[in-house]
């Protein structure tokens, strides 16, 4: 299988503070990966230095063969990122804000207006689109930058918290949409999330992150088999039990 | 171009000119504020220019009854004056203008004095009641009135002592024929005449510069920060375009906002101004300078074009690494109301005064400005001086490739995300 993230001994260090403390994994194409801890846990940090916006301390990151830091340029070509709080430009319509993204990615106006179609089929929205997006509700607008993320079928997708804070509608609506679209077009996805039904609905693999250490690494079924849980929240809390009391 | 520049700038333009805040606190509202201000002056000072020169009446109080006080009051009658002549006592007298008004106290022996060759007094009192300026004008009129008079009465009393002298030879024994020199020709005109239309016409220029400054370093500090609160600058940086397009996308729709931001300004200003020195321009004469050989030449307004490029240029590059650093709208709006003192300074010294009368460390502090040379620039259109802007120019030049170098290695680090940059002080 093709490694389409590699990630070893990453360290980023701020003023005061390690974030990360030396994590190490790898996923595969077409793979659904989690990344699963508290707030502060260093899941944020991760996703940032994949997506080339910050550097790390030391310690290796590449997607698909390329290395973040030497060849950033070529990742961001490859990637496409949805931050856990993320906007779109309140004066464009949802349309232009998609139009405009889109025409980074491909050359030819063709293109471009088949990702915009794809971002339409995706976001559901409709005729919405051509409004302003201050207009949108907050489900509208996270629905809006999935589409983004997704219309433009990256290698790897970076999804922040993708439906944090989104009532169970539109949460649903961008599970299905991100399983979906992971499974037919083998997109490989990187997500980090509280939401442990989440992950389990949607990952095929998940690392468990605290205090900017990986702690376990499996699928949800291995997990909770090896540690005798019937959720992951509960394979979770026994994992760091162990981890703090080791 | 490059195709990510041009989808940036397009983008920047487009969202900026459809925020109201932009469009309207920025373009619209100065561009109806101004001429409605100049309007109101217009009108206002129109109506106040009418109502001044209409019928004016002076209460007199004639106690000479001599040959004086007759021709004073005849003067005044000719001049379109109605007098009404008071009996009895000063303090009945006065009581007449309690509520505005002139009273004019023509004292006993007057024209014997005068007759006699000593000097006489007419006493005026001008009434307050509202302290408007009407009362002040109609004032200024009397005395007006009163001085042509004595002009009048000196000429009747050396016409009577010397019948056969010329007066005003008399009065004025010189002439004064006075010329300016510019550029090594003498011109028919005052310098003090000149010098004013000089300072008048030469004030738009340093005005117009620093609107299009400050203008430019609000939208452009500001337009980094509306990207990290509206939540879309960690978008804008994980796809595939540099980080110096996005920097050089965000000058450039500065750039252009503030531009529209000045055609507007500019027109409303250029009303205003218009509006409410007419008056002032037409008293001292409206001569075209190129009539009197200050024709500015080409040269000149090629310099300066450079020297606002690139005082453009450099104000952008600072606004926009600053505003970078800051960590949301109201801390780049904090930064750049201090950094724009260094914008007006050099136009207010040198709206006011030259740069040559200013104390030499003022100088000094004006030359490290870069602000000061479209300032230097646009009075050297007159002047021709320009050895202080070719000096200027390789300075601006240093100073901007500096900024801008610093603008990009803040943008191509994290420092894009995480500068923190405030003049708040922080909770300990």
């Amino acid at each position: 299988m093709v490694r389409v993230i590699v990630v070893r001994d990453l360290v980023k260090e701020y003023p005061g503070r390690r974030a990360l403390d030396g994590i190490t994994f790898e996923v595969e194409e077409g793979e659904v990966f989690g990344l699963i801890g508290p707030n502060g846990a260093g899941k944020t940090t991760t996703l940032r230095i994949l997506a080339t916006i910050i550097k790390p301390t030391s310690g290796y990151v590449e997607v698909c063969g390329k290395d973040v830091l030497k060849e950033d340029m070529e990742v961001r070509r490859l990637i496409s990122y949805l931050p856990e709080e993320a906007g779109a430009y309140s004066n464009l319509s949802g349309l232009e804000y998609l139009r405009f993204m889109a025409s980074f990615y491909y050359n030819d106006e063709k293109s471009v207006k088949s990702a915009i179609e794809r971002a339409i089929a995706i976001s559901g929205l409709g005729e919405r689109l051509k409004e302003k997006t201050s207009n949108y509700s907050k489900g509208m607008r996270r629905r809006l930058l999935l589409a983004r993320t997704l219309m433009v079928r990256p290698k790897l997708a970076i999804l922040d918290e993708p439906t944090s804070g989104l009532d169970v509608t539109h949460a649903y609506h961008l599970r299905r949409v991100i399983k979906s679209y992971s499974k037919d077009y083998g997109i490989t996805v990187l997500i980090s999330s509280h939401n442990m039904l989440e992950v389990e609905y949607l990952c095929d693999r998940v690392a468990l992150i605290d205090q900017g250490r990986i702690i376990e690494t499996g699928s949800p079924d291995e997990l909770k088999s090896k540690y005798s849980t019937v959720n992951l929240e509960d394979t979770f809390m026994k994992v760091v039990g162990f981890a703090q009391g080791s | 171009m490059p195709k990510g520049l041009k989808l940036l700038v397009i983008k920047e333009v487009k969202d900026l000119l459809r925020d109201p805040k932009i469009l309207i606190g920025m373009i619209l509202f100065p561009a109806l504020i101004l001429p409605i201000m100049g309007a109101a002056i217009n009108i206002s000072t129109g109506s106040l220019v009418e109502k001044s020169s209409g019928p004016l009446t002076i209460y007199v109080l004639d106690q000479d009854g001599g040959k004086i006080a007759q021709k004073v009051m005849g003067f005044l009658r000719d001049n379109k004056v109605e007098i009404i002549v008071l009996s009895g006592s000063y303090q009945d007298a006065i009581r007449n203008v309690a509520g505005g008004g002139v009273l004019m106290v023509l004292p006993e022996g007057l024209s014997q004095k005068i007759e006699s060759g000593t000097r006489g007094e007419i006493l005026i009192y001008y009434g307050f009641k509202d302290f408007s300026i009407l009362e002040s004008l109609n004032a200024q009129r009397v005395s007006g009135l009163l001085s042509t008079f004595e002009n009048v009465l000196v000429r009747d009393l050396i016409s009577e002592s010397a019948p056969s002298a010329d007066p005003d030879s008399i009065l004025n024994p010189l002439s004064l024929n006075e010329k300016s020199v510019i550029k090594g020709v003498a011109q028919p005109i005052s310098p003090y005449v000149l010098t004013n239309i000089v300072r008048m016409q030469g004030l738009m220029g340093p005005l117009v510069i620093m609107i299009v400054l400050i203008l430019a370093m609000q939208v452009a500090a500001t337009s980094i920060a509306i990207e990290k609160e509206a939540k879309t600058l960690e978008t804008l940086l994980t796809i595939p375009v540099s980080r110096l397009n996005i920097l050089f996308g965000k000058l450039v729709g500065s750039v252009t906002i503030a531009l529209l931001a000045t055609v507007a300004n500019v027109f409303a200003f250029t009303y205003y101004i218009s509006s409410i020195t007419s008056q002032a321009i037409s008293s001292i004469g409206n001569i075209d300078l190129a009539s009197v050989g200050l024709i500015p030449p080409p040269e000149g307004y090629f310099l300066l074009g450079l020297t606002l490029f690139g005082a453009l240029v450099s104000a952008l590059a600072l606004a926009l690494t600053l505003g970078t650093l800051a960590k949301d709208v109201r801390g780049a709006q904090s930064i750049i109301g201090i950094v724009i003192v260094p914008v007006f300074l050099p136009t207010i010294f040198l709206m006011m005064g030259d740069m040559q009368t200013l104390p030499a460390s003022i100088q000094a502090a004006l030359y490290a400005i870069p602000f000061t040379y479209p300032v230097l620039a646009s009075q050297s259109l007159i002047t021709g001086n320009y050895a202080p802007i070719l000096a200027g120019l390789v300075y601006m030049a240093f100073f901007t490739l500096f900024t801008l170098y610093i603008a990009a290695k803040v943008f191509t680090t994290e420092k894009v995300m995480t500068g923190r940059l405030s003049f708040k002080r922080r909770s300990p």
